[in-house]
């Protein structure tokens, strides 16, 4: 069964890329508008990988982790933030929060899809 | 020319002319970036969409392949030429993919560059507040107290402005960004 990956993105554009490429290696992806949307989601559907950006309107990234690390079924589950942001202290933040691990935009897919097998396989 | 008086009307006037076409130029100046970020999401919808259908077709152009491979039916130099192809579309599907993703940078940047116009007409409208309540009979030492205070303000009011628009695109590598895993 494929695994799901809930990708959260304001940028319609970037939500289908990241879906396009997702979905070109094999695995099945869910996507929210917003932090507070992809909350919704990830609560409606427990999935594989959560992969979220940060600056969006109603909850940002940093928020959208620590509201979902809060929730028990999401304590362990791989959270990847995929933003333009790269300072180290951005960074420094969403490691605190909780997040798995960091990607600045634009994606690479062979590099992104490289880093999700390693992730969740 | 020497004056008795402080030029106060003058001075009003100036203020009220700086702040009005200030905030006209930057009216337009917002009005055109928010243009431009529709017709770049209206091109970046387009040429998503197109590169999805072109894509469709190609994936299944090549099934078509397959099976005319599988079936032996192209020759071995053929063949080779098909794969080598295969291998270059998918190279630059991958590069189209990054390049698609340009937009949500630049629309980022563009947001923050409105916001920036619009608090600076912010400012430019407090500039205008102050010229209408000067006293035309006020005192060097009034005016001064109040040039004083606008100076302030304008600090203030700056100091918020650049405050609340932290750059978050500094990207410099158009191929693709950093990864870090924690």
């Amino acid at each position: 069964m494929a695994k799901t990956i809930l990708a959260v993105d304001d940028s319609g554009s970037l939500r289908q890329m990241v879906a396009f490429s997702l979905n070109a290696a094999g695995y099945q992806v869910i996507e929210a508008v917003d932090g507070q949307d992809g909350l919704n989601k990830a609560k409606d559907q427990i999935v594989d990988l959560v992969l979220t950006d940060q600056n969006m309107p109603n909850m940002d990234g940093l928020t959208l982790i620590k509201s979902l690390r809060a929730l028990d079924t999401y304590k362990t589950v791989p959270i990847l933030m995929l933003t333009t942001e790269s300072s180290d202290e951005m960074k420094a933040q969403g490691r605190a929060a909780g997040a798995t691990g960091w990607l600045v935009k634009p994606f690479d897919p062979k590099r992104l899809i490289d880093v999700v097998k390693k992730v969740i396989g | 020319m020497a004056l008795s008086t402080l030029p106060m009307d003058e001075l009003r006037r100036l203020l009220q002319g700086l702040a009005k076409n200030g905030k006209q130029h930057l009216v337009e100046v917002e009005a055109d970036l928010v243009q431009t970020t529709l017709l770049l999401t209206e091109a970046i919808e387009k040429l998503g969409s197109s590169f999805m259908a072109i894509h469709g077709a190609v994936v299944a152009q090549q099934n078509e392949l397959d099976l005319m491979l599988a079936s032996k039916r192209l020759s071995e130099i053929e063949s080779e030429k098909v794969l080598k192809y295969r291998q270059k579309i998918a190279e630059e599907v991958d590069a189209a993919v990054t390049g698609l993703q340009f937009q949500d940078m630049t629309s980022q940047l563009i947001a923050r560059t409105v916001k920036r116009v619009v608090g600076l007409r912010d400012l430019l409208a407090a500039l205008e507040a102050y010229g209408d309540v000067m006293n035309t009979d006020g005192n060097h030492e009034d005016v001064a107290k109040l040039l004083e205070a606008m100076n302030k303000s304008l600090s203030t009011k700056s100091g918020e402005l650049a405050g609340g628009l932290r750059q978050a695109v500094q990207q410099q590598d158009m191929h693709s960004g950093d990864i870090e895993l924690f």
